[in-house]
């Protein structure tokens, strides 16, 4: 899933300073899954602005509403009925549901209410890891089913660097070493040969090397 | 604010803390009349939201009550309050309102003296600190859930 | 008064007696299904227990803790209550008994009757009231939520009786009335008459009769009394001041040789003393000195002796060991004097009190012992019902069962059990009344409310003083009508009376209300009540909100009633914005599995174990040793001299060639889940340890205690040093080795009452005069030294205590800070202690040194099994029962009953009645077909559910899976409602019925939106 936790308070009572009525818009896909955007979320983010601004003086109207998938046109389309009540909207999707609304109501600020993360896991209740980093070009399959780009905090293809001390990295401690992880699996799997090959330079076209990413599928277009 | 009164919601769950409220009435344990009591099943059932839209309706001190640690009738309801409770101390302290205001407390069924005690401190804490400065001057603006 | 032809009278049993243990047998066999005729002399029911103030040891309020059972019982629709009624013939036998009632003449018409006390306000001498002390104050109903809730009428002392009728605006005196006599057929008789105190009259030296300010305990406790003659105030008889200093003075009328007093103990008095005690310094003031005089401090009930550390420690209540012989008047400063001698001295001592309290024992009445010769059944020497050591509430007769105080002198918990346990036999000789007859009360449909307009109806109670006399209840009402969607809105008075419910229930229909609101006390304790006047009136139970504004209101808030009255306004605005938002729900109903899980195969186990098994249900009995029989098949004797050894061989038979008992043993508890009526327990079977899964309704824990091997006193190391179990076995296997012996120790509370195990055993005693008496039969040269704290022989056992005295056993005292040292020299065993009477050490060399260790807590089973179900314990690791005085047997999980020595230390006897009882309340909880699990479940709403998995791994008990079409799932018959899934859903996709979040948000609403 996509994580993403919820922006300061702070950053998002200044950028809401100059509205009194907006539409706080939750997302029920990954960041409900991630306890960052989904009603709950919303709700609570809704009393916390509002006794924020009251506090000043000033009465903040926020009106709530959660999406199905902020990312999708169709859901995007069911802020019609309110969107024209309010002065700005507040996000709390992924940056991909920010933008949908931003492309689909062109006269209406939009502001996002969370600082996406990455794509990741979760490890336990609670607990979210990065897992992925979306290069276009997936490597697991020859390292043991962990990724060293997502992972490995140089991105090294072919083992570990200098710093990888007791399968921790040198950045930072509390971070294993994938290269270390990927040996482990490697020999648990019989296949410390294939630690042995050479992984070949990586083309980061199909990354973000050859600008933003389009996929399409030819039988589905309509 | 002299003669200031606060108004305290107590989230009491039915088994440990709504028993002892019960306990106090029938010890006739005198505490303040600013604590109203919302009996839930298990303070479990206490949601971030519910505690919040207290504060934003106008309360000046929201507390959960629940059984002591090892005692829940749930097994761990109030072990999964009192973090939510501490989450939310620190959301109100970013949002500049003391997260004082918000407190967990856990006593078992038999206990009324605790009940009474912690209602008249819970009191006289929330006196110390002053309305809750978010209060509303229009109710009717609230939010509109969709 | 039901139609007595609706009785189907070969179902019936006789209860007879009205206090606790009547109530609780005829509330046992009702919710058995079984019709039940309660009758009682007294014109309301209640019994001794109505009188207290507060009962040890959780100094509660009687009232608060008895008059719920009491409302309950008359609600039953089982049972049919004859106040002022009592027996004049018995003919026939078990299944078939014809019986004649009288029920004397009561001048009041129940049914009209409001109990508004008009009668007793202008005629106050014509109207019956029985408690102690000066009978006048402050209602003559014997209590104020008397049952039947009407007074009664002492005609022969009216001597206008037309102005009487016409002072009943309810017309409800009616002066022809007259005795009424009446046959009934019963099955089985439970006879719980109870017992009455003894007389101190007779006492004169103690000058009960000469001075007001020497009462007896009830007495006491009627002035301590909240509806006693000074309201609850402590004031002394004679000049209405606050006594300084009060004495009280044990064993007035029992363990004495006096005339027409009783030889036994009677078990209560010292609990009851330390009760009064304590409570006189905690209500009224810490300065009042307390003095209690005794001979031997018997505290020997569940966690009593803490009780007794408390008010020795925390209260500074002062213990004197003695014996005052009298107390004197001075009338110059109406103190009274009581001279005596101190234990450890010679020399009289002369001490002044304010008041005297003389703890009068209980003694079987005459009217009782007459009842008795009626039935035909045999009393012991004491006019006590007599009964078997191993069959305790069997009379001499079959089909006819006694409890309580009418079977020796015991306490209120011991009652409950003994009640539970005769209804239960009682329930064998007659058939079960199917639930589908017309007994269950029908409802009428539910009518459709989603369509209509909101139409709200609030009633306030006044609850007599208890709301009313703090806030203006009127006030309130008229307040509320003001309220958006109330319809109407009334002030009701008891709300909780007959005639206030079915003025609600009238007023529903009248109004077409869909949702109420009741302004009155905790939903806890009354939701129920008000619940079933919805469904009457054709509206779902659900549709009822519950202002607590007496106990969470007015009862904390009387200091300030201005306060008080701006709260229950809050209050009642609060459930008329959520009520209004309340919806239909449908309890959940699912079929009831009646099958019993008896967990431990002792002599408890096994009685629950057969006597369930006779009643027809199948039980699983599981055993985690490798053999039935528990401590008990270690034991020979008992004080009585009956053959143990003998009744276990039987006992094991019986339950091992049982055809619907299947034991297991070898048998560990591993896992555990469900609910009463559908419970899934699993079993590791030694030595393989296979896994057995095993569904149940009910659960018995019959897991037992461990005799106590304190490494003390050289136990375990030196030949000579034994307890007396071990002696118990010596005496019938080498009795040649008794008849050598020249000097007997034995030494009392080894490993009990100390710090590490507080309480007392409380078989050591009897256990002890049972093997010195026995010894002395073998070899009666032989000295027998019992060195003890406090000879703690309760009940009938004090006659044993008297003959080893006779038989010259000899008793030492000893104090906590001066045990008695033992030393072995080899073969040689010297024994060290305190004479207090030489006042000198003496030292005796023992042939045989016996050591009463008592009981101790089998930790590892009941911390096991305490996990496994979520059982709580004592801090000594017994299992802790869910009231400690009215529901002695049932344990706080519903499903879940204790029997035995898991419970606390008991004899046999006590073991077998428990048993009975633990089988009694599990038979009350399997009579019904169906399980309502009520309506408190987590439904999710799949459209918004984002199958996060946020309530799988939050609930509890692991209910909440993502089924195959991708949405969280919540089986309702497996949700306990604890509503954790729907706090953290992040998704808001689930709601807990009945505390739905709009309903939760709407209390706040109501609360502060006129806050600013």
């Amino acid at each position: 899933m996509i994580t993403a936790e919820r922006k300061p308070m702070e950053e998002l009572i200044e950028c809401l300073r100059p509205y009194n009525r907006i539409l706080l818009v939750g997302c029920n896909e990954c960041v409900t899954v991630c306890s960052a955007g989904g009603r709950k979320e919303v709700g609570i983010l809704s009393s916390a602005l509002q006794m924020a601004f009251m506090k000043e003086g000033k009465t903040l109207e926020v009106k709530e509403m959660t999406l199905e998938r902020q990312c999708d046109p169709e859901y995007v389309e069911e802020l019609v009925i309110q969107i024209d009540q309010v002065e700005a909207v507040m996000s709390m999707a992924c940056g991909c549901g920010v933008q949908e609304i931003a492309r689909r109501f062109k006269t209406k600020p939009v502001f996002p209410a969370v600082n996406t993360e990455f794509m990741g896991a979760s490890e336990r209740p609670g607990v979210w890891v990065e897992r992925c980093q979306g290069c276009g070009d997936c490597v697991l399959g020859l390292t043991g089913g962990i990724c060293p780009i997502a992972r490995c905090s140089k991105r090294l293809l072919n083992g570990p660097c200098g710093g990888s001390t007791n399968g921790k990295c040198e950045v930072d401690p509390d971070i294993e070493c994938a290269w270390q992880l990927i040996w482990d699996r490697l020999k648990a799997l019989g296949l410390e040969d294939r630690y042995e090959e050479n992984i070949a330079a990586k083309d980061w076209r199909t990354g973000r090397g050859g600008g933003p990413r389009k996929i399409i599928r030819e039988d589905l277009v309509k | 604010m002299e003669n200031f009164e606060p108004v305290i919601v107590a989230f009491c769950c039915h088994y440990c803390a709504y028993t002892a409220a019960d306990m106090a009435g029938s010890k006739r344990l005198c505490y303040p009349p600013n604590v109203k009591i919302v009996r839930v099943p298990c303070s479990g059932k206490v949601d971030a939201i519910h505690i919040m839209k207290a504060l934003e309706k106008g309360a000046d001190g929201v507390y959960v009550a629940g059984c002591l640690e090892g005692d829940c009738h749930f097994k761990n309801g109030n072990i999964e309050a009192s973090k939510r409770v501490a989450y939310i101390k620190k959301l109100l302290d970013e949002i500049g309102i003391d997260g004082e205001r918000v407190e967990m407390i856990s006593m078992s069924a038999g206990m009324g003296e605790r009940f009474a005690q912690t209602a008249a401190d819970m009191t006289e804490k929330i006196r110390k600190l002053g309305p809750n400065p978010a209060k509303s001057f229009s109710m009717d603006m609230a939010s509109n859930n969709l | 008064m039901q139609d007595q032809n609706t009785f189907k009278q070969n179902h019936t049993v006789l209860v007879i007696g009205g206090g606790v243990g009547g109530i609780r047998a005829a509330m046992d066999l009702a919710e058995s299904n079984r019709d039940v005729v309660l009758i009682d002399k007294a014109s309301s029911i209640g019994g001794l227990m109505t009188q207290l103030d507060r009962t040890f040891p959780t100094n509660n309020c009687d009232l608060c803790t008895l008059s719920p059972n009491l409302s309950e019982s008359s609600r039953q629709l089982h049972i049919e209550l004859l106040a002022m009624t009592q027996v004049a013939e018995v003919q026939g036998e078990a299944g078939d008994f014809k019986l004649k009632l009288i029920t004397e003449p009561r001048y009041i018409d129940l049914d009209t009757c409001t109990a508004c006390g008009d009668c007793f306000k202008n005629f106050p001498e014509c109207v019956r009231f029985t408690p102690g002390l000066d009978h006048r104050a402050p209602t003559c109903m014997r209590y104020p939520q008397a049952i039947p809730h009407a007074f009664s009428i002492d005609i022969e002392k009216c001597k206008d009786i037309d102005a009487l009728v016409k002072v009943c605006k309810a017309d409800a005196i009616i002066p022809e009335d007259t005795q009424k006599v009446r046959d009934l057929e019963a099955g089985a008789i439970v006879l719980a008459p109870g017992a009455e105190v003894f007389d101190p009259g007779k006492l004169d030296s103690l000058g009960h009769a000469a001075n007001p300010d020497v009462v007896t305990s009830l007495e006491y406790e009627r002035i301590l009394s909240a509806s006693g003659p000074t309201q609850g105030e402590l004031i002394r008889p004679s000049d209405g001041k606050q006594p300084q200093k009060i004495a009280w003075i044990q064993c007035v009328g029992s363990r004495s040789l006096h005339e027409g007093a009783a030889s036994y103990c009677s078990s209560a008095c010292c609990m009851f003393a330390l009760k009064e005690a304590i409570v006189t310094k905690e209500r009224f003031q810490d300065s009042i000195e307390t003095a209690i005089f005794f001979m031997d401090m018997r505290t020997f009930g569940k966690d009593y002796e803490l009780y007794l550390n408390r008010a020795k420690d925390d209260y500074g209540i002062r213990l004197v060991r003695s014996r005052p012989h009298s107390v004197f008047h001075d009338p110059e400063t109406g103190s009274l004097s009581i001279i005596y001698t101190p234990h450890d001295s010679n020399t009289n001592v002369t001490e002044d009190f304010d008041m005297v309290v003389l703890s009068t024992g209980f003694k079987v009445s005459r009217d009782v012992q007459d009842l008795a010769v009626k039935l035909g059944i045999e009393l012991n020497e004491h006019h006590f019902a007599k009964t078997d050591s191993f069959n305790p509430v069997a009379t001499s007769k079959p089909g006819i069962y006694a409890c309580g105080m009418f079977e020796s002198p015991k306490d209120i918990p011991e009652t409950m059990v003994q009640a539970s346990a005769a209804a239960f036999c009682a329930s064998k000789n007659i058939r079960m009344v199917s639930e589908s007859s017309e007994a269950v009360e029908e409802f009428p449909p539910e009518r459709d409310v989603s369509r209509e307009p909101l139409k709200i109806g609030v009633f306030v109670c006044d609850c007599g003083l208890n709301i009313g006399g703090v806030i203006n209840a009127q006030g309130l009402a008229d307040y509320s009508g003001t309220l958006p969607d109330v319809k109407v809105s009334e002030m009701i008075g008891h709300g909780c009376s007959r005639d206030a419910l079915a003025r609600i229930q009238t007023v529903i229909a009248k109004e077409n209300l869909n949702r109420v609101v009741i302004g009155g006390c905790s939903p806890r304790t009354h939701e129920t009540k008000f619940q079933d006047t919805l469904r009457r009136a054709g509206l779902n139970k659900y549709l009822v909100e519950i202002a607590n504004l007496r106990d969470q209101n007015t009862w904390v808030h009387f200091d300030q009633p201005d306060g008080a009255s701006i709260k229950a306004q809050e209050l009642i605005r609060m459930a008329v914005t959520s009520v209004a938002l309340s919806r239909p729900l449908t309890d959940n109903i699912f079929p009831m599995n009646k099958d019993v899980l008896v967990v431990g195969g002792g002599v408890a186990g096994m009685n629950t174990a057969l006597s369930m098994a006779d009643m027809g249900f199948k039980v699983y009995l599981a055993e985690r040793s490798s053999e039935l029989g528990g401590v008990a098949k270690k034991i020979r004797k008992t004080l009585e001299g009956d053959d143990v050894q003998a009744y276990m061989t039987d006992l094991i038979e019986r339950t091992t060639q049982h055809d619907r008992i299947e034991v297991i043993t070898n048998a560990f508890i591993v896992d555990h889940t469900g609910m009463p009526g559908m419970f899934k327990t699993g079993i590791q079977i030694a030595p393989q340890m296979f896994y057995r899964q095993i569904t149940h309704g009910v659960t018995i824990l019959a897991t037992g205690a461990l005799p106590n091997q304190p490494k003390e006193y050289l136990l375990g190391e030196h030949e000579k040093v034994m307890t007396q179990l071990d002696m118990d076995a010596v005496i019938e296997d080498q009795p040649d080795k008794i008849k050598d012996v020249t000097n007997v120790v034995m030494i009392q509370c080894v490993g009990s009452r100390c710090p590490e195990n507080p309480n007392c055993s409380r078989i050591c005693c009897q256990s002890a005069i049972k093997n010195a008496l026995r010894v002395l039969e073998l070899n009666p040269a032989a000295r027998v030294f019992i060195l003890y704290r406090d000879m703690r022989t309760y009940g009938f056992q004090e006659d044993y205590y008297k003959t080893a005295r006779e038989k010259g056993v000899i008793f030492v005292r000893y104090e906590a800070d001066a045990l008695p040292e033992v030393q072995a020299d080899d073969a040689q065993l010297e024994v060290k202690f305190n004479d207090p009477i030489l006042k000198r050490k003496v030292s005796v060399y023992a042939d045989c040194l016996c050591l009463s260790t008592g009981f101790i807590a089998d930790e590892e089973s009941t911390e096991d099994l305490g996990r496994i179900f979520h059982i709580p314990k004592t801090n000594d690791n017994y299992f802790l029962e869910d009231h400690i005085k009215l529901r002695p047997v049932d344990l706080s999980v519903p499903g879940f009953f204790v029997a035995g020595t898991a419970h606390a230390p008991k004899t046999i006897r006590e073991c077998i009645a428990q048993a009975q009882a633990a089988a009694g309340r599990a038979q009350a909880l399997l009579a019904k077909d169906t399980l309502n699990l009520g309506a408190v479940v987590a439904r999710v709403e799949k459209e918004k559910c984002a199958a996060c998995l946020i309530c799988v791994r939050a609930c509890p008990f692991n209910i909440p899976f993502i089924n195959a079409d991708g949405y969280s799932q919540i089986d309702p018959a497996q949700c306990h409602g604890c509503g954790i899934c729907a706090a953290e859903c992040p998704a808001k996709a689930i709601q807990l019925m009945q505390y739905e979040d709009d309903q939760i948000m709407a209390k706040l609403t109501g609360l502060l939106e006129r806050v600013n």
